[in-house]
């Protein structure tokens, strides 16, 4: 080996103009047996930088990972389906009880009477202009309207 | 393009995250859960995987941005504790394989001594043989920055091993 080019290339090495190429020369270099003495110091350096990519995660994290990320997709995709129509099926229940509640409540009211024909009737009144001038009606209101609507206008014109 | 796939292409990222994370943090089991943290955050990104010039310098970035969070809670943490902070240069330690060789063991510690920035410019280039751009890349500085970082880390572990060599500690 030409300790030479070694010396030149660690020259280089500290002014960090080295190529990745040339730095693992180095530390082939600094890493067998019998380096000279002039440059043994820097034999620590080069064996640990080797050394540190020997570094590892077992196959343990693999599976943790693994498990921590494909078991909640697997899960997911079997679940969709029924994911999917869960707001429905909620939907249609709901609609199943407010109609039954709805079914149940007229039905009693209807049994009761009176109620819906009044409501009706007024309903029926309501929809013609002429009930705002009807005598028969509940006086007293209606008039307070007649007279705040004639006052009105007349501030109007 | 070819589509990249968790098994084959995330997950053997793994040792590097876990080295860099390492390197940050100065301890095993924070380095570790930084790993699982940032595969975890890639795996919901998947969907802009494809758009990633390199899926693997984002990933370093990711644990590389983590790593600096969690040493930092862990430094604010060993101010309260003080104690804490001896017991981790010694006993988080990971390196009982090499611990024969002193020499090893005092590079490993002036490394370790060094800034952040330094730390993980010499980590990607001198262990995990990265070029400057990539380098530059996951740090997110210029390569300049990076050549800088580089060797002022590489000068001041060559110089303060030397003092050592020549006077003792």
């Amino acid at each position: 080996m030409d300790y030479k080019y070694i010396e030149q290339l660690l020259e280089r090495y500290w002014d960090c103009e080295t190529t990745i190429e040339e730095e693992q020369i180095l530390r082939a270099f600094f890493h067998q047996e019998d380096v000279p003495s002039n440059l043994i110091q820097y034999k620590p350096l080069f064996v640990y930088q080797k050394e540190q990519k020997s570094i590892l995660l077992g196959e343990e994290f693999d599976k943790k990972m693994l498990g921590l990320i494909e078991k909640p997709v697997v899960k997911a995709q079997k679940l969709t389906i029924y994911r999917r129509f869960a707001p429905l099926f909620k939907a249609a229940a709901m609609i199943a009880i407010i109609l039954t509640v709805g079914v149940v409540m007229k039905k009693s009211v209807d049994n009761n009477g009176g109620l819906i024909y009044v409501y009706d009737q007024y309903q029926g009144n309501n929809s013609d202009p002429q009930v705002a001038y009807d005598s028969k009606l509940p006086v007293d209101s209606i008039n307070n309207i007649v007279k705040d609507q004639d006052g009105s206008q007349v501030e109007n014109n | 393009m070819e589509k990249i796939n968790f098994r084959n292409d995330i997950l053997p990222l793994k040792n590097k995250l876990y080295r860099l994370a390492l390197r940050i943090t100065l301890d095993s089991a924070e380095a570790e859960d930084i790993v699982q943290d940032t595969m975890i955050r890639v795996w919901h990104r998947k969907d802009e995987w494809e758009k990633f010039d390199s899926i693997e310098a984002y990933c370093l970035t990711v644990a590389r941005n983590l790593a600096i969070d969690r040493s930092q809670k862990l430094e604010s943490k060993n101010i309260q504790l003080n104690d804490d902070a001896t017991e981790i240069s010694d006993s988080h330690d990971p390196h009982e394989l090499m611990e024969h060789d002193e020499q090893v063991v005092i590079i490993h510690q002036l490394m370790n001594l060094l800034p952040e920035k330094q730390r993980s410019v010499i980590q990607l280039r001198d262990i995990e043989g990265k070029n400057y751009k990539e380098i530059a890349e996951i740090l997110d500085i210029t390569e300049e920055q990076v050549k800088v970082n580089l060797f002022r880390g590489r000068q001041k572990i060559k110089q303060k091993y030397l003092e050592i060599q020549n006077y003792g500690l």
